[in-house]
């Protein structure tokens, strides 16, 4: 099964002939790396799935075993894996806007997204603390030197350095509990470190909440959580996307590896951590968002509320109140496909409006409906999806997370989420308001301007949002899937 | 393959994709834009009619409702619980799928009252109707949930965009209220599929495994959410401030079907599936029908604006409903579902009057208005009907309506039906006040030249007129129907 290895060699081996070609001819044109990367990502997506399909005859549902374990390719890992691609397809695919700003560096661009996607496959196989880190570290210099990359002002180089501290604070903290764990456990290998917890309760409680809060940070929820503001204003939209995207992928299945694989029901502390961290950060962006008066930031916050939700699907990981499974591991990565997608469909469609000419302001989209009926329609469905506005799929997702965080004794932390959710829907209504109900003084305008393949994706990212609805199905089956072998 | 109800909730959305491509840049445009969102209503609207008539023939013949008209198809099942798309239409559905297809059938041909930005107007419309469709036959919470939570936004932006002074704050208020509706519509789904152990989302599997705590939760969660749609004293300002500030047309929508739906969730979800709780505090239900019967009725005579005064009539006729639901028994709750079908028609009628009134008079309020019936007397006609309805004078729908609610309430509730019965007095004489003011007296110099009612006006409401008539004197026809589905309900509550 070194088949189960392909997918990320693949993408850090044309990662590298990118920059290669780009060395040799440096004035080829951006479109031809694009394609390179496309061409990478569409093999890597089919190495995936391939091995998915292989796995389906294997009981213990792993690909591959290597380092002594530490780094294991299973259904968990490839679920990740093929949402980490199709996240970086769409990017590409999307990506002339930005990608034009920067014509001499395209080769660049493109080789980063696809180490950060290799990064971030890397991630959901580790079972190592060690490298766990290192994949975690190049995520985040990846994502950062991206945004960097592309900057339009000097705004984008003090968010993507704010970012990179605030991630490197969060990676510290990581760290230090990561040596924490070492020094109590005498292990760094995952499956070690939960058979050894109870050696010293202190130091493993103290360990515990670093490395949760660190890789909170990651994912974009309270209190590391100001860097999806920055990025998601001051970094070009649809590079934003797949910045945030990425990180909360990355950050998502650190935590589920760390919290489920590793930790697991052995150690109480991260059980309580986690609700409590869910519930504030639940709270903070929901309320948040309520004020925000650009739409990148309105977006934003409704990610961070978002990924908090998805904190609620790690806590339900076993049995429910009736001695079934509760499933919240399925919900959890169920979710984490949706919220995917639907970040990169709002800042696709915001990246579409600012090729257009229209500002960030909620204020700018006034009358949007009445401008360009298809931008507002859009715009519409994607950020509802994320702010779960029935009946989209970010509302079905958060359905399938409350209900396995009540079948698991979290009855109370269901409450809260439900509050945020309609505090986030009430956000998104305003924004709708403005783009319906208030009618703009300026000029109709068309999405034109954006190339047709850009515009073509986009919206179907948007339309997905609705699709997810009806094909949660399959979705599920794989996330159930994938959820099997993470304990 | 059955796809009659599919037929009945999809065709309105069907038809509004299409309208979202069509132009509107002249009148000619915007009448072909009208025309294809009446197409989408009037399929609708006649898939049902039909389908009405199959479900008494299929009635006659013994054969159950519920088994006839039914569509399962599994929606997800790798999950904690399995969800269908499980639409049933019983003989609780089946008369208020007639009245909501029939009130938005009106509402479209209304739409030629509307000129600016008419493409979003029906769209709008053929969205909430999808939603309300789909709470109708949905036979699973989670789909019940997504379709309750679709009529958020499209009747939000109706109430706001097309409402007159102080529609925003209106908007608010609906969006407001109905937003905790929905919260707390997915707490007691979240409750149901957690706690009942079945392990689905399907609202006919065997619920009856709740712990006492889960059961009462439960109840109250969904009698509150249900409680606020439905417009019951305290929770009733929403439907007060919407009615008055909407349009006419959304308004219409709004008492017509938006209420009813309250009355049916409560039906269908506290009722069924929580039936020890519903019957132990049976006495708080019955206790906010007697205070809301009041509050209603006084209310209104304290109103000058015309819409206000119905709105307050709505929160009235509503306590009736909530009384036999209070009462449980079979006779009170078939009479809840023909009062439900009078009041959506009344008020119906007396929405579309009062905005034909305020649109020729322009003003609302009551005491600058007065012997109107000698420029308009069509329109007194139908205010009159509609009134009559309401009160329940024998012939139009509500009479049979509020005579099985009294007398299948009597046996459980005395004094409160008494009192209640007593508030019907004070509602009677508002609207024959109002009457008296609005249509009668010395005619006033500024209201000379009223124009009567408009073909269009004749077209919208003559519809209206009929079907109080038809659900008065074929009352006989309706409650075996009605009866069929609310079996279902007493036998959870008489098993319970």
């Amino acid at each position: 099964m070194t088949l189960a290895l392909l997918p990320e060699a693949m993408l850090v081996g044309t990662a590298v002939i990118s920059v290669l070609v780009a060395l040799i001819r440096p004035g080829l044109r951006p479109d031809i790396h694009r394609w390179i990367a496309c061409i990478s990502l569409v093999g890597s997506l089919a190495a995936c799935a391939l091995v998915l399909l292989g796995l389906r005859h294997l009981d213990s549902g792993i690909a591959v075993s290597v380092l002594n374990g530490g780094f294991v390719v299973d259904s968990f890992a490839l679920f990740v894996a093929i949402l980490a691609c199709v996240t970086a397809l769409i990017t590409c695919l999307i990506s002339d806007s930005a990608v034009r700003m920067i014509p001499s560096r395209s080769s660049a661009f493109y080789a980063l997204i696809l180490v950060s996607t290799a990064a971030v496959e890397a991630v959901a196989a580790e079972r190592e603390m060690t490298t766990l880190f290192v994949a975690l570290a190049a995520v985040l210099i990846c994502v950062v030197a991206l945004g960097a990359l592309v900057k339009t002002n000097p705004r984008g180089a003090v968010s993507s350095f704010e970012h990179l501290i605030e991630g490197s604070v969060g990676l510290g903290a990581v760290l230090y509990g990561l040596a924490l764990f070492y020094g109590t456990t005498r292990s760094t290998n995952l499956a070690a470190m939960s058979a050894a917890v109870s050696a010293a309760p202190g130091a493993v409680a103290a360990a515990t909440a670093l490395v949760v809060l660190g890789l909170c940070g990651m994912l974009g929820v309270f209190p590391l959580r100001q860097w999806v503001g920055r990025v998601a204003t001051n970094v070009p939209a649809g590079t934003a996307g797949f910045i945030i995207a990425t990180s909360l992928i990355a950050g998502g299945a650190a935590l589920a590896r760390v919290t489920i694989s590793g930790l697991g029901p052995e150690v109480d502390v991260w059980r309580w951590l986690v609700p409590i961290v869910a519930a504030v950060a639940l709270g903070y962006a929901s309320l948040s968002s309520l004020r925000e008066t650009t739409v990148s930031r309105l977006i934003g916050q409704l990610v961070s509320a978002q990924a908090a939700m998805l904190l609620l699907g790690l806590l339900a990981f076993d049995t429910g109140s009736r001695g079934f499974p509760a499933y919240g591991s399925t919900a959890f990565l169920g979710s984490l496909g949706i919220t995917a997608v639907a970040i990169l469909a709002s800042f696709g469609i915001l990246a579409m409006l600012q090729v257009a000419g229209i500002g960030d302001s909620i204020d700018d989209m006034r009358g949007l409906a009445h401008r360009s009926a298809p931008a507002a329609l859009l715009l519409t469905v994607s950020v509802g999806t994320l702010a779960g506005v029935p009946p989209l799929a970010g509302f079905l997702s958060r359905v399938l997370l409350i209900s396995s965080a009540a079948d698991t004794h979290y009855g109370w932390l269901a409450v809260v989420a439900i509050a945020a959710t309609l505090l986030t829907v009430i956000a998104a209504v305003r924004l709708f308001a403005t783009l319906y109900a208030d009618a703009g003084d300026e000029v109709p305008f068309t999405l034109g301007a954006t190339p047709l393949l850009s515009r073509v994706v986009a919206s179907a990212a948007c339309i997905a949002g609705i699709g997810l609805v009806v094909l949660i199905q399959p979705l599920l089956a794989v996330a159930t899937a994938g959820a099997g072998t993470l304990r | 393959m059955n796809v009659i109800l599919s037929t009945i909730i999809w065709s309105p959305l069907l038809f509004a994709l299409i309208a979202v491509f069509l132009p509107e840049r002249n009148e000619e445009e915007r009448a072909r834009v009208r025309t294809i969102a009446l197409a989408g209503a009037g399929v609708s609207f006649f898939v049902t009619a039909f389908f009405a008539v199959l479900g008494q023939i299929g009635l006659g013949q013994g054969g159950g409702l519920a088994s006839a008209y039914q569509e399962n198809h599994t929606w997800f099942w790798n999950f904690l619980f399995q969800a269908h798309y499980d639409l049933v239409a019983d003989g609780i559905t089946l008369p208020l799928l007639v009245v909501v297809t029939t009130i938005f059938g009106c509402a479209m041909f209304h739409s030629w009252k509307v000129h600016e930005r008419v493409r979003l107007y029906v769209i709008l419309i053929l969205l909430v109707e999808t939603a309300v469709n789909g709470v109708l036959c949905s036979s699973d919470f989670v789909l019940f949930a997504m379709f309750w939570g679709l009529l958020i936004v499209p009747m939000y932006l109706l109430i706001r965009i097309w409402g007159g002074d102080g529609a925003r704050r209106a908007a608010a208020w609906f969006a407001g209220f109905q937003t905790v509706s929905l919260g707390l519509i997915i707490a007691t789904a979240a409750i149901i599929v957690v706690e009942a152990g079945t392990q689905t989302s399907d609202m006919g599997a065997d619920l009856a495994t709740f712990s006492n705590t889960a059961e009462t939760v439960g109840f109250w969660l969904s009698f509150v959410a249900f409680a606020i749609a439905m417009a019951v004293f305290p929770v009733h300002n929403w439907m007060i401030e919407a009615q008055s500030k909407a349009s006419a047309g959304v308004a219409t929508i709004l008492s017509g079907t938006m209420l009813l739906l309250g009355a049916y969730g409560m039906m269908r979800i506290s009722l069924t599936v929580f039936p020890v709780p519903a019957h132990y505090y049976s006495f708080v239900i019955t206790g906010l029908a007697v205070v809301g019967a009041f509050w209603g009725s006084i209310g209104a005579l304290r109103q000058d604006e015309l819409r206000r005064f119905i709105g307050y009539m709505n929160v009235a006729q509503m306590s009736l409903v909530l009384l036999a639901i209070g009462a449980q028994t079979s006779v009170a709750l078939v009479g809840a579902i023909l009062l439900l079908a009078g009041q959506g028609f009344g008020s119906a009628i007396l929405t579309l009057v009062s905005g034909a009134i305020e649109e020729r008079t322009r003003t609302t309020s009551i005491r600058a208005m007065g012997g109107l019936v000698t420029q308009a007397p069509r329109l007194a006609g139908f205010y009159l009907v509609a009134a009559a309805s309401v009160i329940g004078i024998p012939l139009l729908a509500g009479f049979t309506g509020d005579l099985m609610v009294f007398t299948g309430s009597f046996p459980e509730h005395r004094i409160a039906t008494v009192l209640v019965m007593a508030s019907v007095i004070v509602t009677t004489g508002g609207l024959l006040w109002v009457a008296n003011r609005v249509f009668f007296g010395p005619v006033r110099d500024q209201f000379a030249r009223v124009r009567d009612v408009t073909l269009l006006d004749l077209t919208v409401l003559i519809p209206l007129v009929a079907a109080v008539v038809l659900f008065g004197v074929r009352a006989g026809a309706v409650v075996p129907v009605i009866a069929n589905g609310v079996l279902e309900i007493t036998s959870r509550i008489t098993g319970a």
